[in-house]
């Protein structure tokens, strides 16, 4: 791209904005993390720091609003660039609302270990999907970093079986509920947890639907195409 | 006076004699004519040669060089002089960059070479895996755009060297160190250090369990002296708190013996392999355990007396003995223990099966760990050092045999040792007669 703009100036801006979301995708994803930790080990501590830890993602998304808006008076960019910078917008928006989840995440898993309630075996579950919702995650991310159209698509497809282990879990914390109703406060904790999980998913899907739109220039969200597979 | 200039003069003096010649023969207009031609000659000639090398010059193909004739020879042998020396450089340099670049590869750590920026400008195929770099997308991107660790960005900013451990690709620990070299360049090396982090963890746990194993009798012992010096305790009283100090004095020395048992197991070298008679063995095992169990368990033993074994008898006794008063200590008074030994023909089997309390299927993987414990109150007061499966699964480690456990909650549990078919021995015949 750099060919097509007289100011070598306005190219180093854009990068460091692209450098700043990615930093946030990075800020972002350690949260998740953390969060799908604590739950596992209980470290109440490590919750807490997760849930306080979720203004630097908010403050990250307001100073990028600002520089992003600012890039646009100034610079009036046109066709690609401007893509780039829609995109780069609504993918913060996206980070910041994964940032949410993951303290959602951290919320419940303080709410289940303060109360001592033993972990129900859906745990486990629940770390694989997390782990699936990271590397999404992570790979949406490096396909904005590098531009790769393909890379995006992989993400595309993998939101589906997201959603299906999402459903699997779902069921498995119902069948406990209905054995033992001793089991039902900590198990709706844990379907929060899911769907935050769920949900993280579906913002990485919608990330690296806007890495097509840069690249593309096409539209590609809620067209049936990539199928599922395919 | 260079070749050059000697060479055009020449040239243009052969021309000139020529022409004077032709014009004193034949005449002054014949002579000029000559003149024109000779010098036309010489022009064509030079025109020739410098569009040839105006045209290899557009694209220069190595050891392509034109040849010339006249004054441009010398121009273009020298070039072509200087050409095979710039080739012959740039091939020394291409493999002493190849040299270096394998050198680099074959590092046992991962090298990023990042440039102004922190741009990647190459890095080793370790690094790559490690941090998920594709160096054919990748090269000229800022290294923080895909190793996103926030510790890491923080540290980019930063000025010298710096170290720091970051969540790798797959779950893996990468420590990253960066050391600048150059003006603006830097050395991002990175290193696993997930085995590493797990070794130092274990060694914590194991340092605070013991310590904690025998810091509680300890408290019991101190908590009893204290009573029996400052109070004055009817004679009776003082022997029941001197018997539940020896008790606790005990469990320390046996949590003591257990430990240095696994030592020994761990470091020493495996003793010569004797015969190890298994039916008297286990007789006495058997014992051992009756005495353990004071006539509260039904204990039974069923032996193939045809089969021996070759390894060491101390330490395989002390891995079924072990395993035998595990079975008591974790079955209620009343229960069956029943041990066999058995011959197959994928080795010899020593089992024993129990009727107790059993264990949930999430503890069986991690039982044989140091001081693990499904119930941490039941196995002190049982007497239990939380060290007996450990040294059985090493006594058994160093025989080539293996440990299995079948178990559910309340069902029993089932502790089998298959010793494979190269450590059995058949029996002396002389001995099965005796026995």
């Amino acid at each position: 791209m750099a060919n097509e703009h007289a100011s070598k100036q306005y190219d180093l801006d854009l990068g460091a904005i692209r450098t700043r979301v990615l930093q946030m995708g990075g800020l972002v994803e350690s949260q998740i993390r953390r969060a799908i930790d604590g739950l596992a080990s209980g470290d109440l501590a490590a919750l807490e720091q997760v849930i306080d830890d979720d203004h630097r993602v908010n403050a990250m998304e307001v100073a990028l609003d600002g520089d992003t808006s600012h890039l646009i008076v100034r610079r009036q960019p046109a066709a690609s660039d401007l893509r780039m910078i829609f995109a780069i917008a609504k993918t913060v928006t996206d980070l910041e609302r994964i940032g949410d989840e993951a303290q959602k995440m951290a919320r419940m898993a303080k709410a289940i270990h303060e109360r001592g309630a033993a972990p129900l075996p859906p745990a486990v579950d629940v770390r694989h999907a997390a782990e699936a919702a990271i590397a999404m995650l992570r790979r949406s991310l490096d396909a904005f970093a590098r531009l790769d159209c393909e890379a995006a698509q992989g993400v595309i497809r993998d939101d589906a079986g997201l959603d299906a282990e999402f459903r699997a879990i779902l069921r498995q914390l119902i069948t406990f509920m209905m054995e033992d109703p001793r089991t039902i406060s900590t198990a709706l904790e844990i379907v929060w947890i899911a769907k935050a999980i769920e949900r993280i998913g579906d913002h990485a899907k919608n990330m690296a639907e806007y890495v097509i739109y840069i690249v593309r220039g096409t539209d590609v969200r809620h067209t049936r195409s990539p199928q599922p597979g395919a | 006076m260079s070749a050059v200039h000697r060479k055009t003069l020449a040239s243009l003096a052969a021309v000139a004699a020529a022409a004077l010649a032709i014009g004193l023969i034949a005449g002054a207009s014949w002579g000029w004519g000559f003149f024109g031609t000779g010098l036309g000659a010489l022009l064509f000639h030079h025109v020739r040669h410098l569009s040839r090398l105006a045209r290899w010059l557009t694209d220069p193909a190595r050891g392509q060089v034109p040849e010339g004739t006249g004054s441009w020879d010398e121009v273009l042998t020298a070039l072509h002089r200087f050409e095979r020396a710039a080739a012959r450089r740039e091939k020394d340099l291409a493999e002493a960059l190849a040299r270096f670049r394998r050198a680099a590869q074959a590092l046992p750590d991962g090298v990023v070479v990042l440039g102004a920026g922190n741009r990647i400008e190459w890095s080793n195929d370790k690094a790559s895996a490690m941090l998920g770099l594709d160096l054919r997308a990748d090269v000229g991107q800022p290294v923080g755009n895909l190793v996103r660790a926030p510790a890491l960005a923080e540290t980019l900013g930063a000025q010298g060297t710096q170290e720091l451990v970051i969540q790798g690709e797959l779950g893996a620990r990468v420590m990253l160190r960066l050391i600048p070299y150059g003006r603006t360049q830097r050395l991002l090396l990175c290193r696993d250090v997930t085995q590493a982090e797990r070794v130092e963890t274990m060694r914590r746990d194991f340092v605070a369990n013991v310590s904690h194993e025998l810091r509680t009798p300890l408290t019991v012992l101190v908590g009893f002296l204290e009573t029996v010096r400052e109070l004055k305790l009817d004679p009776q009283r003082q022997r029941d708190y001197l018997g539940m100090m020896r008790e606790q004095a005990a469990r320390m020395q046996r949590i003591i013996d257990d430990l240095l048992a696994l030592s020994v197991l761990e470091s020493s070298p495996l003793p010569a392999a004797g015969r190890v008679r298994v039916r008297a063995l286990l007789d006495r095992v058997l014992a051992d355990g009756k005495a353990l169990s004071g006539g509260g368990h039904v204990l039974s033993l069923e032996a193939d007396p045809h089969v021996d074994i070759a390894g060491s008898e101390q330490e395989l006794a002390s891995a079924f003995g072990n395993l035998v008063s595990n079975a008591i200590r974790y079955t209620p008074p009343g229960g069956k223990v029943r041990l066999s030994w058995t011959d197959g023909p994928e080795g010899a089997t020593f089992a024993v099966e129990d009727t107790g309390v059993g264990i949930a299927p999430e503890h069986i993987p991690r039982l044989t760990e140091r001081f693990y414990r499904v119930d941490r109150g039941r196995s002190r007061e049982s007497g239990g050092t939380g060290l007996g499966l450990a040294i059985v699964k090493h006594a058994l480690a160093r025989h080539e045999a293996t440990l299995s456990i079948e178990s559910a909650p309340g069902a029993g549990s089932r502790f089998a040792v298959r010793l494979p078919p190269q450590r059995t021995l058949p029996a002396l015949v002389a001995e099965r007669r005796e026995g």
